[in-house]
């Protein structure tokens, strides 16, 4: 559900921006008033807890690997403002240093997965948990809908976002954009693997940290359960007073419920739709005909292009073992295409978790038998040492490693805003030209950029992409027995995958050039209030310490248990993981209010501005300021 | 001016039903330097907690040179920058105490917050760094320091304020020997007599280099307090707080027996 850039046009970028923006803005307004209570580290911890949580990947029909958000639980232990932040720092996070969902994307994913999922889950929880008290079962199951109801309609935003692309933005003769795939397969291609696990694995994280709260830290439960004092104070319920406006809108709210989680299945519901026909479609008379009409007349080939019936099979071959007897329904083709779009989105966000995290440190590669206890390890460890390594290239004495924080991060950003809006492939070559020579006066090893950036970014856009080269219609370049590569085909991959590298690159850039916390601090110059900057930073730190302290669970499970797991055992490890790792956060968010108290911290946070702009700075910033200016004039 | 610092009377304090502290009372002079020793979970963490105004006591009475320590004088900002200044309580889980971006503004996190002017808080950093011996670690984010460095910043963090009364909740564990050690004589070495430390621990074998009043904590309660060499010589006193533990070994002839056992020296 990390949409990374490229697959959203500029303009819906910055409408989600300004869509997000709000609620930032409402939650911090909340969030000061709360500031002297445990908030802020609670904040923090809370944020690292959904960063590590998106890492726990889950075992998924067919092999591969998915994972939860955390927004169910966050929204009920913090309420809605509290998770809204809390995720967005998380998405944050992974966006700008481990390159999981796009820079110029933050603004949607944040809309989608924190803003829609908390307010979601907000409201699912309270209006299914009522007035039931703190210990209640019913708690437990509020809970579960709440994940699951939350992470479902942040993927059907999600979908939304991507299937209207197409539809807004192609260029003269139809090929899209950004991102290639229309509503009707980008909606049923993303809610599949949500509902079925994602969405299962979301409930579960959310009603097993419930139940594990309710048992260990009940009163962190109480700021959200109804009549109690609004804020995290340990206060009594008060079971009589409010809960009225809620219990008038109950049914609503449920009748809502029922309607969002059949939305999906309704589309699903609906016969064969444009761009999805089987194979067979393309022999049958009557589905021909309705292919033609949907397609402004023009009759399909005689046969079924043969580079889609090879994609075809090749995309869904994991799945046929899963439901035979599904695939020879009437809807076949439909199924089969929403399928694939299912199994590629979730496959490339998989790989390319899995190929950024370890290619670094390729060891075990002969082993493929690992288990996703296993791969949680690895992926929990090449973080921080992905990290470590970032730190480490920042320090070193390059060119951009001494260029002022916050030029940096004003002259790449606005580059990567530059090459998301450039329509002419050579500007943006040449903005990746300079990337790399900026990457070469500032030491930063081609290998290492390739390993981090341009080898995972090409896999994942190019599996985007390539479909797109031979369905694409248009001038034919070559024709190979049958399969077509048009020459717009190849134009819309070439941009889909020269922005999202020369993107990717420049924000590598600045991340490997600039120690993180100076990243932080240059924020402050876009205004950011400071609160907010604080908790990105303690965010950061906590991610850390909750890292190792998976890890050393995880390992230490590992030590202790002979032999294969049951998958089911397995899935059990992983949410009583999750469940301790939850209360060790909140632990530790407490201790660490207690700290700040011990050293005057009383709700307002000072920090020390540092930076000093020389003249070499503000070449630099009017470098980057012309070259972009020149960009944009080159590319619009 | 009173020569207690510290002065408790009576002093309760529950963690929801569980008793931590239980009617409690003592009082620590001005320039001592004061081990409280007691077992896991003998309630030392809380008293350190309740000295520092992090908790306040459920019942009973804390006061502080003089002024009794209550929730609500801590609205006045004036106090409580005051009383934040004078004492400083270095925690005993160091991942605790280190949020902060890099080592400088962990250090520098105290002296903002009590409003001190940018010259005057960088000039003490400094400081304090030097004195910790860490300030080539400046820049670095803490997550990254070893266990004995991220413990030099702690007490960085808490001495930047030069305090008058230094709480310790065990400075030495989880810390190598050498680190241990080096952690002891920096500790031994600051203040030259004139700051009064509270360190709480359950190492017998610090106990005579930090200490010159001792309180041994048992479920709650004072069990017992003295100088540290009358009190280490109480073996039963220091079975019964878990203190110590019967040490059993077998000898060259065979025979294997145990006797009470204590690490009361290093040796480096």
């Amino acid at each position: 559900m990390h949409i990374p850039d490229g697959y959203l046009s500029p303009a819906t970028c910055i409408a989600l921006y300004a869509g997000s923006a709000p609620f930032w803005y409402t939650a911090l307004q909340r969030m000061k008033r709360a500031l002297h209570t445990q908030v802020v580290p609670l904040l923090s911890v809370f944020a690292a807890f959904s960063f590590i949580i998106m890492m726990f990947n889950l075992p998924l029909p067919g092999g591969t690997t998915g994972h939860a958000v955390g927004v169910g639980i966050a929204a009920v232990a913090l309420g809605p403002w509290g998770a809204v932040l809390a995720i967005s720092i998380a998405l944050a996070i992974q966006a700008v240093l481990f390159g999981d969902g796009g820079i110029t994307a933050i603004g949607a994913n944040c809309f989608n997965m924190a803003v829609v999922g908390s307010l979601v889950a907000y409201a699912a929880y309270r209006a299914i948990s009522g007035r039931a008290p703190i210990e209640s079962p019913r708690r437990v199951i509020a809970a579960a809908c709440a994940g699951y109801l939350s992470i479902n309609v942040a993927a059907l935003f999600a979908a939304v976002e991507l299937g209207i692309q197409p539809l807004l933005y192609h260029d003269a003769l139809g090929a899209p954009l950004y991102a290639p795939y229309p509503l009707r397969i980008a909606i049923p291609a993303m809610m599949i693997g949500h509902l079925s696990v994602a969405g299962i694995a979301e409930m579960v994280v959310s009603a097993g940290v419930v139940r594990y709260l309710q048992k260990t830290e009940p009163f962190l439960l109480r700021a959200t359960a109804p009549g109690a004092v609004p804020g995290l104070a340990n206060a009594e319920p008060n079971q009589a007073a409010h809960a009225s406006g809620w219990r008038a809108t109950k049914r609503l709210w449920l009748a809502l419920a029922v309607l969002l989680i059949l939305t999906p299945l309704g589309i699903l519901a609906v016969g064969s739709a444009w761009g999805e026909w089987s194979p067979d479609d393309f022999s049958n008379p009557d589905t021909r005909a309705q292919i033609a009409t949907a397609s402004r007349n023009q009759a399909p080939p005689a046969q079924a292009p043969r580079g889609l019936q090879r994609l075809a099979t090749f995309w869904t071959a994991p799945i046929p073992r899963y439901a035979p007897g599904f695939l020879k329904s009437a809807s076949f083709g439909y199924a089969l295409s929403a399928i694939a779009g299912a199994g590629l989105i979730i496959l490339a966000v998989v790989l390319t978790g899995w190929l950024s995290q370890r290619l670094p440190q390729r060891k075990g590669r002969g082993r493929r038998q690992t288990s996703f206890v296993e791969r949680t390890i690895a992926t929990l460890k090449a973080a921080s040492e992905y990290s470590a390594a970032a730190d480490e290239m920042s320090r070193s004495g390059g060119v951009l490693q001494r260029v002022d924080p916050r030029v940096k991060v004003v002259g790449l950003l606005g580059m990567v805003a530059v090459v998301a809006a450039s329509h002419r492939l050579p500007v943006i070559g040449g903005m990746f030209a300079a990337a790399l020579g900026l990457a070469i006066v500032s030491r930063v090893e081609a290998g290492r950029l390739a390993r981090l950036v341009w080898i995972p970014v090409a896999f994942f856009t190019g599996t985007i992409a390539l479909p797109a080269v031979f369905l694409t219609p248009g001038r034919a370049l070559f024709v190979f027995g049958g399969i077509e590569i048009t020459a717009q085909g190849l134009r819309s991959a070439a941009f889909l995958v020269s922005r999202a590298e020369t993107a990717a690159t420049l924000s590598a850039l600045l991340v490997l050039t600039t120690p993180w916390p100076w990243v932080l601090k240059a924020l402050r110059i876009f205004k950011c209030p400071m609160a907010m900057v604080a908790i990105l930073g303690m965010t950061y730190r906590y991610i850390f310490v909750i890292l190792q302290t998976a890890f050393d669970m995880f390992e230490s499970r590992k030590s202790r248990t002979v032999g294969v797991l049951e998958p089911r055992e397995r899935r059990r490890l992983a949410a009583s993981a999750a469940g301790v790792l939850m209360s060790k956060s909140f632990q530790l968010s407490g201790d660490v209010h207690l700290a700040m108290k011990s050293r005057g911290f009383r709700g307002e946070v000072h920090v020390l501005q540092e930076f000093r702009a020389g003249v070499a700075d503000w070449c630099w910033l009017a470098a980057f300021v012309f070259s972009a200016m020149a960009a944009l004039w080159l590319g619009r | 001016m009173p020569a207690a610092v510290f002065e408790l009377a009576n002093v309760s304090y529950r963690y929801n039903s569980v008793v931590a502290l239980d009617d409690v009372s003592l009082s620590i002079e001005r320039g001592k330097r004061v081990a409280l020793l007691g077992a896991n979970g003998s309630g030392k963490s809380t008293l350190l907690r309740l000295l520092d105004a992090l908790y306040f006591p459920d019942s009973g009475m804390i006061s502080f040179a003089g002024q009794s320590l209550q929730e609500s004088r801590f609205d006045d900002v004036e106090f409580a920058f005051d009383f934040r200044r004078r004492v400083g309580l270095v925690f005993q889980n160091p991942d605790v105490q280190l949020f902060s971006p890099t080592v400088f503004d962990e250090v520098a996190f105290a002296p903002l917050q009590l409003r001190w002017t940018r010259d005057e808080i960088v000039c003490r950093v400094n400081q304090a760094l030097d004195l910790m011996e860490i300030r080539h670690l400046k820049d670095r984010p803490p997550h990254q320091l070893s266990g004995g460095e991220k413990k030099r910043v702690a007490l960085a963090s808490v001495l930047v304020l030069d305090p008058e009364v230094l709480l310790l909740d065990e400075p030495t564990a989880a810390l190598d020997p050498k680190s241990q050690s080096q952690i002891i004589d920096l500790l031994i070495g600051w203040g030259d007599g004139r700051k009064t430390v509270v360190t709480a621990t359950h190492d017998l074998g610090l106990v005579e280099d930090i200490a010159d009043y001792c309180f041994v904590l048992q479920s709650g309660k004072i069990a017992a307090h003295g100088e540290p060499s009358e009190l280490l010589r109480d073996q039963t006193l220091l079975e019964r707080a878990n203190l110590i533990h019967a040490h059993r070994h077998r000898h060259e002839s065979g025979k294997v027996h145990s006797h009470p056992h204590t690490h009361p020296h290093r040796h480096e």
